[in-house]
């Protein structure tokens, strides 16, 4: 999933975390719209290392009631960052898709909050999907007591709409592709407007929906909890893309009331929910009032004076988070976002992998995120591995043993560079020049490259330009910075799209930044896609070994965290640390 | 002809310098409007109080370098140079660990370091006070030098070719100037972008180009005006009847006449073209690579409560510079214009 916002992404990230996102294969390009983005995973466990993003579980019936639990009040959010598109198909930034999973519509799944995790239950489905043996087919029963927001039922057919709808690339260019990547002729089916809504991929007996997959699929219950595997309705002149995007109609227990984009959203109760339909729910608050585009310091400000009902999912700024731990550390909500850092040597041009290991020597850790205005241990972490803390089976390992986390050695750097004969090795890297902060931090970096012997040769380029200059394979530069945040708590998000080849000429990078290909992760990708799930976390944490130790053709430069706050009135506020968002679900205003 | 009266008081021209229009018993003094204006200017208060300040800002900006590295500052790097590291002067939530504003008074940095990056922020101020000076130096000369040229020609040449001048007037007032800034910034560093010196080196002229580029016109119309009223006079015809060349007519004859409105525009446009630096830069569409007050005050705005003297020091260095230009150029007007006198 992209990050919320364009700006603030390059802003706080800049040349950190100009991050990617999105599918893996038939997607050309799936960042190049989304400016900055990242992806966001499902369930990496908040700083519990390893443990398991919460899994999954059957429920049943409401949701459980809240201890103490009031109704009523209308709930304020502010964020610095607009909405991108806001329909289903193509939510795929943490904000829009958190904001809809979670208020205002229903997928086949969907997280609830448990204990600092993320654990996946039905939510259109009665139970959770099941697969055949070979994870080729998926079962999903329907409930059948589902209501638009105008009282009209919801039917399977609107579901197969909605999810043929994810299919097609044009319409929605930044929407997810998994749709695409897994599904039987995800490659030549088009979704509804383009290829009709004959599609052979999926069959409905009564309330029993199958989903037959082109490759294995074992993630496919994730799947399910984008927005973008939900229900739509199926008149062409209700659901044409730039109108439904204005007001996709709610199934969750908020629906639209008024929406201006990149400015303000009402959600108000949506009378048509049933909460004995839904297991994850809940419908506490009276409504919520959204504004954007608000500036960061004043967020800053109000938060810190604290109006009673309002809440920020932005990062804190590291300026007042001082203050925050002082006055209103209580108000303050720490978690995790499942994002990796990462800077991305070209595969292609630095050939050498003592080279590559020089960069993380050389690498100025402490600067760089100093200049970022980031703040280490809260909002950035060290760590070697690919995937963050939180997937199952990772186990931390350091492929440099020599390179302590986070620190900067250019004496190392220089040793290696010597030994590999590349003393002065030029290293061309992207940043904004229109953004303060961006160029702050190629300040640092070329500080610290040129203390280790390389010469660095930073391109300018600007906010609006970066990632798509970024995503072109020919682009006259040799290193890529960027993040990755998984869609779910599965090595099965990351490395297919990060470290599987790609075609170049027709598919670009992807989200393979660093170009990196080699047979043997390919064929080592393909046979864990098969294994038996139980299986799968380990292999994928060997294969994150094997790929550093083996290739290093990546290093990490950190891994996200969030620092958000809310007013005093606001209970039940909790980082959702598949989003790094806020647990709208369980959220309450005490009066 | 010059009779005995006018030799003498020529003689003590020098010594009797402000008693324009005194008693009967007064010498009568022959001076020329520039010199009465100079002595008016001289008289005002305001005036030269602003020329002081001026003349201060102007020594700072064209010895900053100078003064930094006599002082081991730096705008571009940490305290302790380019092998340094930023983190040893900041602490973990990237604000200074010396100086303002947790810390004691250091007399090393005197406005402090700035967060993020420690650098040291009287560094930036100089040199951002020697960027502004600079800028709106250049695009004052340029546009003040192309607005009197286009605006002579206008005026005096008649029919076609003052339509065609006056048409390309309007549509250059017309053209929104944010815009062509804003359009001709990314054009400037996809050029660039592979080097980071010639970047700033285009995006500094860039900027003074798109400052004249839409600076000049003004100038060009008052001119303009100012001719053709000028052009029907007697000494503009005699000179025509006798023959001499236009182009003699335009700077020996029309020009000399035009010297208070150019010195009052030229006064007037400094300080306009310091402030649009300031703002294009802040807009993130100006500067890049070469420090400039505009810049700072966009990174130091998130700090205004936590770290006031960051934010206040540029914002403060732009105002006594707009201001102090800007009254100089008032006075510069009422002591070329007796009527606008107060």
């Amino acid at each position: 999933m992209r990050l919320r916002n364009p700006v603030i992404a390059v802003s706080t990230a800049a040349l950190l975390s100009l991050a990617a996102c999105g599918g893996s294969g038939e997607d050309p390009d799936p960042s190049a719209g989304g400016e900055s983005s990242e992806e966001v995973t499902e369930g990496s466990g908040s700083g519990k290392g390893g443990a398991a993003g919460g899994g999954s579980e059957e429920r049943e019936g409401a949701a459980p009631e809240i201890e103490g639990a009031e109704a009523g009040g209308t709930m304020k959010v502010i964020s610095a960052n607009g909405l991108n598109t806001m329909d289903p198909s193509e939510a795929y930034y943490t904000n829009t898709y958190s904001i809809l999973a979670g208020l205002v519509t229903r997928s086949l799944t969907q997280y609830v909050y448990k204990d600092g995790d993320m654990v996946l239950i039905p939510d259109l489905a009665t139970k959770l999907p099941t697969p055949n043996e070979d994870y080729t087919e998926w079962t999903v029963e329907l409930r059948d007591d589902v209501k638009w927001e105008n009282g009209d039922p919801v039917t399977p057919e609107e579901v197969a709409y909605g999810i043929k709808r994810s299919f097609d690339r044009a319409s929605f260019p930044e929407g997810a592709a998994y749709s695409n990547d897994y599904f039987v002729d995800g490659d030549k089916y088009k979704g509804p407007y383009k290829s009709g809504e004959d599609y052979k991929g999926i069959e409905i007996d009564g309330n029993t929906m199958t989903f037959k997959m082109a490759t294995p699929f074992p993630d496919f219950a994730f799947w399910g909890a984008f927005p973008a595997m939900g229900p739509i309705p199926t008149d062409e002149k209700i659901n044409d893309p730039a109108k439904y995007a204005q007001h996709p109609w709610a199934t969750g227990p908020y629906m639209f009331d008024e929406y201006t984009p990149e400015k303000a959203l009402t959600l108000v109760k949506n009378p048509n929910w049933d909460p004995a339909t839904d297991p994850g729910r809940r419908q506490l608050v009276d409504g919520f009032d959204m504004e954007f585009n608000v500036p960061t310091a004043k967020i800053d400000q109000i938060m810190l004076k604290d109006d009673p009902n309002t809440i920020t999912y932005d990062n804190i700024s590291a300026t007042v988070f001082p203050d925050f731990q002082r006055d209103a550390k209580d108000r303050l909500v720490i978690g995790t976002d499942p994002c990796t850092f990462m800077w991305y040597p070209d595969y292609r041009k630095i050939t050498d992998m003592k080279v590559r290991q020089a960069l993380a020597f050389a690498y100025p850790y402490g600067d760089a995120y100093a200049a970022a205005g980031l703040i280490e241990g809260i909002t950035r972490s060290y760590g070697t591995n690919i995937m963050p803390e939180g997937i199952p089976g990772r186990e931390e390992y350091n492929p440099l043993p020599e390179h302590d986390l986070g620190e900067t050695d250019p004496e190392a750097a220089k040793a290696l560079l010597k030994e590999a004969g590349e003393e002065g090795y030029e290293i061309t890297f992207l940043y904004a020049q229109d953004d303060p902060i961006s160029v702050d931090v190629k300040d640092a970096i070329v500080r610290g490259l040129t203390n280790a012997g390389f010469t660095p040769k930073p391109v300018a380029s600007t906010i609006a330009e970066a990632s798509t200059v970024r995503a072109d394979p020919d682009a006259d530069i040799n290193v890529r910075s960027g993040g990755w945040c998984s869609d779910w708590p599965s090595g099965g998000s990351w490395f297919p799209p990060v470290f599987q080849s790609t075609n170049l000429d027709e598919e670009g990078l992807g989200s393979n930044y660093a170009a990196f290909s080699e047979p043997e992760v390919d064929k080592e990708i393909k046979r864990i896609l098969g294994l038996p799930i139980e299986d799968q976390p380990e292999a994928w944490n060997a294969l994150d070994q094997m790929i550093m130790e083996k290739y290093f053709p990546v290093f990490v430069t950190g891994y996200g965290g969030v620092a958000i706050a809310n007013g005093s009135g606001v209970n039940g506020m909790e980082v959702d640390n598949t989003t790094g968002m806020p647990t709208w679900k369980d959220m309450w205003i005490s009066k | 002809m010059t009779t005995a009266t006018d030799l003498e008081t020529l003689s003590a021209g020098g010594s009797s310098a402000s008693d324009v229009g005194g008693g009967p018993n007064k010498k009568i003094v022959g001076k020329s409007p520039g010199r009465i204006a100079f002595e008016r200017l001289r008289d005002d208060k305001v005036a030269v109080v602003c020329s002081i300040t001026v003349a201060i800002l102007v020594l700072l900006g064209l010895f900053a370098p100078l003064i930094t590295s006599a002082m081991g500052i730096y705008y571009n790097q940490p305290p302790e140079g380019p092998t340094g590291s930023a983190t040893d002067y900041l602490n973990a939530f990237g604000m200074p660990s010396i100086g303002p504003p947790y810390y004691a008074y250091t007399w090393e940095h005197p406005l402090g370091l700035s967060p993020g990056t420690a650098e040291d922020n009287l560094a930036h101020l100089l040199y951002g006070i020697r960027t502004s000076f600079f800028v709106a130096l250049m695009a004052t000369t340029l546009s003040t030098i192309i607005g009197v040229s286009i605006g002579l020609i206008a005026g005096f040449s008649r029919g076609a070719l003052d339509r065609g001048i006056s048409f390309v007037i309007d549509t250059f007032l017309a053209f929104p100037f944010i815009l062509g800034a804003l359009a001709l910034s990314p054009i400037i560093t996809s050029r660039f972008a592979t080097e980071p010196e010639q970047l700033a080196r285009a995006s500094l002229l860039a900027l003074i180009a798109v400052l004249v580029i839409f600076g000049w016109m003004g100038l060009a119309r008052l001119i303009r005006g100012q001719v053709l009223s000028l052009r029907e006079r007697e000494f503009v015809q005699s000179a025509q009847v006798i023959g001499v060349p236009t182009s003699r007519i335009l700077f020996k004859e029309l020009l000399p006449n035009l010297i208070a409105p150019i010195v009052v525009s030229v006064s007037l446009s400094l300080p306009g073209y310091v402030a649009a630096e300031a703002g294009l830069s802040y807009l993130g569409i100006g500067l890049t690579g070469t420090p400039s007050l505009g810049q700072t005050i966009v990174r130091a705005q998130t700090y205004y409560e936590e770290y006031a003297l960051y934010l206040w020091a540029p914002v403060v260095a732009v105002m006594v510079l707009v201001v102090s230009l800007n009254l100089l150029g008032d006075s510069v007007r009422d002591a070329f214009d007796p009527k606008t006198r107060r």
